[in-house]
């Protein structure tokens, strides 16, 4: 009979403890009362917001030979490392900014040059460049296995690449 | 009364079984994008090894060394950093040296940019820089 009273005790207790934590944490994506948070993007979601949408239009602008659209993608796409450096300037203790500085300084200038220039082989090289750069960075920071490339399709259906005759 | 205790016991068994994902998923786990999977060891050892004008070097040697004690060699990749792993927990970062080399170039200086941080997510950063 002792034996059985401690089992229903164990019993008893376990579940209260159950139910408690449970109660703790009630839903893992936060409580529908509390005041909104402020918006804190951090690395990778900068990467896919800032970065890695606009890597995608510069080539696919380039890929077309549509030069004003390849200049303002560019400004874009500095303009997003420059925000991500800044809201971020160290992840997991490394420098953000010498990081991007190392990986694309020198392609961003090289396909500046070539939209200039609206010279398709140079931006091609340079954007190339810029691919590797990317990849190099995410190989630094420990993430080898993000690959990118040269994009091969649009991933935008809503936007004409073609340039305006 | 045997069977009793018997059939307790698995309602026991079936309680804990129901009950503790639900108690572990509560206790929550970290889903950032961003986690760190630091070990517990020391900081690493992160930096740059740069020309003098100021270009990464890709292809270094740089060895980080314990009073001489240990060293560990490595070489920087293609943005031109290196990382090697921490020490031990107690070791000092301020025993540990970091030097470079490449043919054709010589060390010209060695610069610690962050202060040790006890904080072992946190790398130690020295930027090496070499001069032909």
């Amino acid at each position: 009979m002792r034996k059985f009273v401690l089992l229903v005790i164990a019993v008893a207790s376990f579940a209260m403890l159950a139910s408690s934590e449970r109660g703790a944490a009630e839903n893992q994506f936060g409580d529908a009362n509390a005041q909104p948070a402020p918006f804190n993007p951090q690395m990778a979601a900068m990467m896919s917001m800032l970065i890695q949408p606009r890597h995608a239009k510069l080539g696919l602008a380039g890929a077309t030979d549509n030069w004003p659209l390849a200049s303002y993608m560019l400004k874009e796409l500095r303009q997003g490392f420059v925000i991500t450096a800044r809201a971020v300037p160290r992840w997991k203790g490394l420098p953000v900014p010498d990081l991007f500085d190392a990986a694309v300084d020198r392609p961003l200038k090289l396909i500046e040059a070539a939209v200039k220039l609206q010279y398709k082989a140079q931006f091609d090289d340079a954007y190339g460049k810029l691919t590797e750069g990317c990849n190099a960075c995410h190989a630094t920071t420990e993430h080898p296995y993000v690959v990118i490339k040269v994009p091969d399709a649009s991933a935008f259906p809503n936007q004409d690449f073609q340039p305006k005759r | 009364m045997r069977m009793l205790v018997r059939s307790a016991s698995r309602i026991v068994v079936l309680a804990m079984a129901c009950c503790l994902p639900a108690a572990a998923w509560a206790g929550g786990s970290g889903f950032g994008d961003d986690d760190d999977n630091a070990d517990e060891g020391g900081p690493s050892y992160f930096g740059f090894v740069r020309d003098s004008s100021g270009a990464t070097v890709p292809d270094a040697k740089v060895t980080v060394s314990l009073q001489n004690r240990i060293s560990i060699v490595t070489r920087t990749d293609a943005l031109g950093t290196y990382k090697v792993p921490g020490f031990a927990k107690d070791i000092d970062p301020e025993d540990v040296k970091v030097s470079c080399d490449k043919d054709g170039y010589k060390q010209i200086r060695v610069v610690r940019r962050s202060s040790p941080n006890p904080d072992p997510k946190i790398p130690i950063e020295t930027e090496c820089t070499l001069q032909r």
